[in-house]
């Protein structure tokens, strides 16, 4: 009795989640512009969203400013990962607080300090303070899961491999990287995640003319109405996510 | 010998190369887009740097006086008590859920369950707020504060599932057969066993809701309208539209000792953290 009580709270907390998310897709199939009312199903939305260069190009900012942040704050909180297990106990607690900091100070302060370093430095405002922002954020995520990672295998497998007599680059495309490998995916996913929906550090820190696709919809519901054609598009995004969490667990199952 | 294991082997030889070699790349990033512009954020707020970035030359603490002025500290107060209703509210819905997936799912539903809870989020947080916006306004309840709790439990719910249902799974179920073994009852055991070795899940969840909570800037403009007022809105109206960087730096200065303060008095009083 108790355990069906917790399956149906769970279950509500489950739907909580979802209705909002299930609106936006049953509304791209709408044939009016309303929200509220839904008045017959049509593709007419996803027509319109093939044409709309403002949508598509906001699109494949985000999607550059993602790739490109991920890719680059993979590469330092790697490295900063990997040099801080090597550190030791004083020098680890000092580094490893250095690096918890930008994960506690509130966005807004972040971005605001940004935007005040920017105009001081006499940075011309666009797509590269954009980037530099989101790389700066991105960095200390990637390092804590890959630490934590880390911190949970046996380093004893890494100095057998070296003992053997393979050195520091065999032993650490053989036994390093693929050891990692579930924390490198993992943060990826939430790099890419945090950048590609980051609305308020890219308000701050970008210029005339540079758009992503979260200031697109600040601007459209600023103005009263979110276009439909949006809801196509998070739509298509929700379908591919779908696909790529269900290819994801089927993975990590398969290796567990 | 190629130059990467040259580097490499030197670097074996000598620790604290290697170890500057890993470190000094990312540290170095993070001090110039992270730690520098938070002391430029500091000479702004003393007034050291003027309207056109120019030096001033003299210090002056009339922004933090502008800025500890009653309109400015009951926004602070708000904004406190709104982030604290959203962590509450979070962890009253989130507990339940985390305890099932991590107790009571079989096994293989797990990593679906889990995976379920954060789909949602992929899709734009704007979007996501739109959405409740909708509903709210069917429902009548828009630009309500009630509303407001409501969309932010929504939109942190996620990260205090995460690590509630991280530290619920670690736990030893053996612990949990001892307790009942020797006449415990399932809620004494809930009690003294299960909700006190979740308490590092409750911490990281409590930190990772409450303090970007405090400065929510979407929720409260896009649910809220003009009737709630927080640290977020103000810094947004502050600088985006007033231009103010002064008084704006000075609000935030403020804003990050306030959040520091809190997860001082917090670490004390819960002990160690694991996020």
């Amino acid at each position: 009795m108790r355990d069906r009580i917790l399956a149906f709270f769970s279950a509500l907390v489950y739907a909580f989640l979802y209705i909002p998310i299930i609106i936006v897709i049953v509304f791209s199939f709408n044939s009016s512009k309303m929200l509220g009312q839904f008045t017959g199903f049509s593709l007419k939305w996803y027509d319109v969203l093939l044409g709309d260069r403002v949508v598509w190009n906001a699109f494949y900012n985000s999607l550059n400013i993602a790739l490109v942040t991920t890719l680059v704050s993979l590469f330092l909180g790697t490295l900063a990962a990997y040099g801080v297990i090597r550190l030791d106990v004083g020098g680890k607690s000092a580094v490893d607080g250095l690096l918890y900091i930008p994960i506690i100070i509130p966005e807004i302060a972040e971005s605001l300090s940004l935007l005040l370093f920017y105009k001081f430095a006499g940075y011309q405002l666009g797509w590269l303070t954009v980037l530099l922002g989101h790389i700066a954020f991105d960095i200390s995520f990637v390092y804590v899961i890959i630490k934590a990672r880390l911190a949970g295998f046996n380093r004893s497998i890494e100095e057998a491999s070296l003992t053997l007599g393979a050195n520091e680059v065999q032993t650490f495309v053989k036994i390093t990287l693929p050891l990692s490998m579930p924390g490198i995916t993992a943060a990826a996913l939430i790099a890419f995640t945090l950048s590609f929906d980051d609305f308020i550090k890219t308000a701050f820190t970008t210029g005339p003319g540079f758009q992503t696709l979260p200031l697109v919809i600040w601007s459209q519901s600023a103005r009263g109405g979110v276009g439909p054609e949006i809801n196509a598009l998070t739509s298509i995004i929700i379908a591919f996510s779908m696909i790529l969490a269900y290819i994801y667990t089927k993975l990590a199952s398969e290796r567990s | 010998m190629s130059l990467v294991e040259k580097l490499l082997s030197s670097a074996r030889k000598h620790r604290s190369l290697a170890i500057a070699l890993l470190l000094g790349p990312p540290l170095t990033y993070l001090t110039i887009y992270f730690f520098a512009p938070f002391i430029i954020t500091v000479l702004y707020s003393v007034g050291l740097i003027g309207g056109r970035g120019t030096l001033t030359g003299n210090i002056s603490i009339k922004f933090y006086r502008q800025a500890l002025r009653w309109v400015y500290i009951k926004v602070f107060y708000n904004s406190l008590i709104l982030a604290a209703l959203a962590t509450v509210g979070c962890l009253l819905l989130a507990y339940p859920v985390a305890y099932f997936i991590a107790m009571k799912a079989p096994k293989k539903w797990r990593n679906p369950l889990v995976v379920s809870v954060i789909i949602p989020y992929w899709v734009d947080f704007l979007l996501r707020t739109y959405a409740l916006m909708n509903i709210f306004a069917m429902l009548g309840i828009m630009f309500r504060y009630d509303a407001v709790v409501i969309g932010m439990i929504y939109d942190y719910l996620p990260f205090m599932i995460l690590p509630l249902y991280a530290s619920l799974e670690k736990i030893d179920r053996s612990l949990l057969e001892a307790s009942y073994t020797l006449g415990a009852s399932p809620w004494k055991t809930f009690i003294h066993v299960t909700l006190s070795l979740s308490k590092p899940g409750i911490a990281a969840g409590t930190i990772l809701v409450f303090v970007p909570a405090i400065g929510e800037f979407i929720v409260p403009t896009m649910i809220g309208g003009v009737s709630v007022t927080t640290i977020g809105t103000l810094t947004w109206d502050l600088f985006l539209k007033f231009h103010d960087w002064w008084r704006g730096a000075a609000v935030s200065v403020m804003y990050i000792a306030v959040v520091l303060a809190a997860l001082a008095i917090y670490m004390r009083k819960v002990g160690e953290l694991e996020i």
